[in-house]
């Protein structure tokens, strides 16, 4: 406890510590949340130099919600709401060695109903889902990035899953 | 249908136990389920390197911080200061320079009611407010001074200084010209670190670095404060010199021999007349087009 006492953000090398441990996730956390046209890589360089000029006011346990939050804020700021549609690029299945075009066909046309389906989530039920799914992370790391309960993100999951599977089968 | 949910919700938390996946496995719904977990790899998130994008912050923050030094409002101010002070420093040292092109003359005050005429393509300097400590002016060209009484008057000249206690004399520096006249009081010449007193009517004149012997000035002032050129027995160079600089024209005088001696004048207020004055005694003639005078030899 003492040692935080010392630990100030406006330390160089304690502000790496902290971008080399959230700044990943906090790109990925906007990119699922907001897609990449309000360009993720750039909030999160605004949320870091806003950290940094506001190094000496918070301490380095208060930092993530900081990075967050603001984050969040300036992809709010930017522009109206509109529907998020994420790029996908096409992942090969090993198993599958000769794909004839109907395969191929029916591939590209789920994908495109799960890109549908994925646009049409909440935005928190698929940050949490996404970076479930794609990031590997478990329900308790979620939980401590968004400020959340782990059962909170249990139901955001779930129901994600849920609505997905509803929706790719309606369409 | 409860054990079907906890089990998939275990799966997405990574969480099976053995028995549990197995059961998890013969849910009717598997394949489907993996099938869009697999799927949704595709979403994933454009790359991001965080070494580059720490080096990226980091190289911001290095930037800003020089200006959010500047923007302290202690360096504001300070800044503000600095300008103020250097704006008031610039305003009160400043040299006042005078400048009179071809043709022009001009008389000033100075600051102790001294006068001084100034002739055609000079430039005086000097600065009021040390003019108190020190009545120094620097000159290039020709003026005329009328120097009311007071502490030392120097009068600072490429070829040498001359030093005053209140009195009138003229002083001519034009190239390897350096002519000082005294009409009054007492007049000290500096040139070559060596001091010459000049009386009244007395004059110091050194030609290509050479000094020349002059007669008496009976004059009381320069003859050209009365818009004449007077010359005696001066090389005729000196003589088109001036003559150019009075009338703000070129004179060409080729085979003409320009070292040899004139005694005579011009007029600065009508330009044939002064030709005349100037060609004549040596037997030259001129033709004039446009700013360009040529002597010809008859």
């Amino acid at each position: 406890m003492g040692k935080h006492l010392h630990e100030n953000i406006c330390e160089e090398h304690i502000f790496s510590a902290i971008f080399n441990k959230y700044s990943k996730d906090l790109h990925n956390f906007l990119y699922y949340k907001f897609g990449e046209l309000l360009n993720p890589k750039d909030k999160v360089q605004e949320a870091f130099i806003k950290l940094w000029e506001n190094c000496s006011k918070i301490s380095p346990e208060k930092a993530k919600s900081f990075l967050f939050t603001t984050a969040n804020n300036l992809m709010l700021n930017e522009a109206a709401h509109q529907k998020v549609v994420l790029k996908h690029r096409q992942i090969k299945a090993k198993s599958y060695t000769n794909e004839n075009p109907e395969f191929l066909m029916q591939e590209d046309e789920y994908m495109k109903k799960l890109q549908k389906a994925l646009s049409n989530l909440s935005e928190a039920q698929r940050t949490a889902f996404l970076m479930n799914r794609v990031e590997g992370k478990r329900f308790k790391e979620i939980a401590e990035l968004l400020n959340i309960s782990t059962k909170a993100v249990e139901k955001r999951i779930y129901g994600a899953l849920e609505k997905l599977r509803q929706e790719i089968k309606e369409l | 249908m409860m054990e079907r949910e906890k089990l998939i919700k275990k799966w997405l938390d990574n969480d099976l136990n053995d028995q549990e996946l197995k059961a998890f496995k013969k849910l009717e719904d598997y394949d489907d389920l993996v099938n869009l977990s697999n799927n949704l790899k595709g979403f994933k998130a454009e790359e991001f390197d965080a070494s580059k994008e720490l080096e990226r912050v980091l190289r911001t923050i290095h930037s800003t911080k020089k200006q959010s030094f500047w923007m302290h409002p202690v360096f504001k101010i300070a800044a503000i200061l600095a300008i103020c002070f250097s704006l008031y420093y610039y305003t009160t040292t400043i040299d006042t320079a005078i400048t009179t092109e071809f043709a022009q003359k001009t008389t000033i005050e100075l600051p102790d009611n001294s006068s001084v005429s100034i002739n055609s393509k000079s430039l005086l300097v000097f600065n009021k407010n040390s003019w108190k400590k020190v009545r120094d002016v620097e000159l290039e060209g020709e003026a005329f001074f009328k120097v009311s009484k007071g502490s030392t008057f120097n009068v600072i000249t490429k070829s040498g200084t001359i030093t005053v206690y209140g009195t009138q004399f003229n002083v001519k520096q034009r190239d390897d010209y350096f002519e000082v006249i005294c009409y009054e009081g007492i007049v000290g010449v500096t040139y070559n670190s060596q001091l010459t007193k000049l009386k009244a009517g007395e004059s110091f004149l050194i030609i290509d670095g050479k000094l020349i012997v002059t007669e008496k000035e009976n004059n009381t002032t320069p003859s050209w404060l009365n818009n004449e050129s007077h010359f005696k027995s001066l090389p005729y160079r000196e003589v088109l010199a001036e003559f150019e600089r009075q009338y703000g024209v070129i004179i060409k005088a080729q085979n003409i021999d320009k070292t040899e001696l004139f005694t005579g004048s011009f007029t600065h207020s009508n330009i044939s007349t002064a030709l005349k004055s100037i060609t004549l005694p040596l037997h030259l003639k001129y033709s004039k087009t446009n700013n360009t005078i040529t002597l010809i030899r008859e």
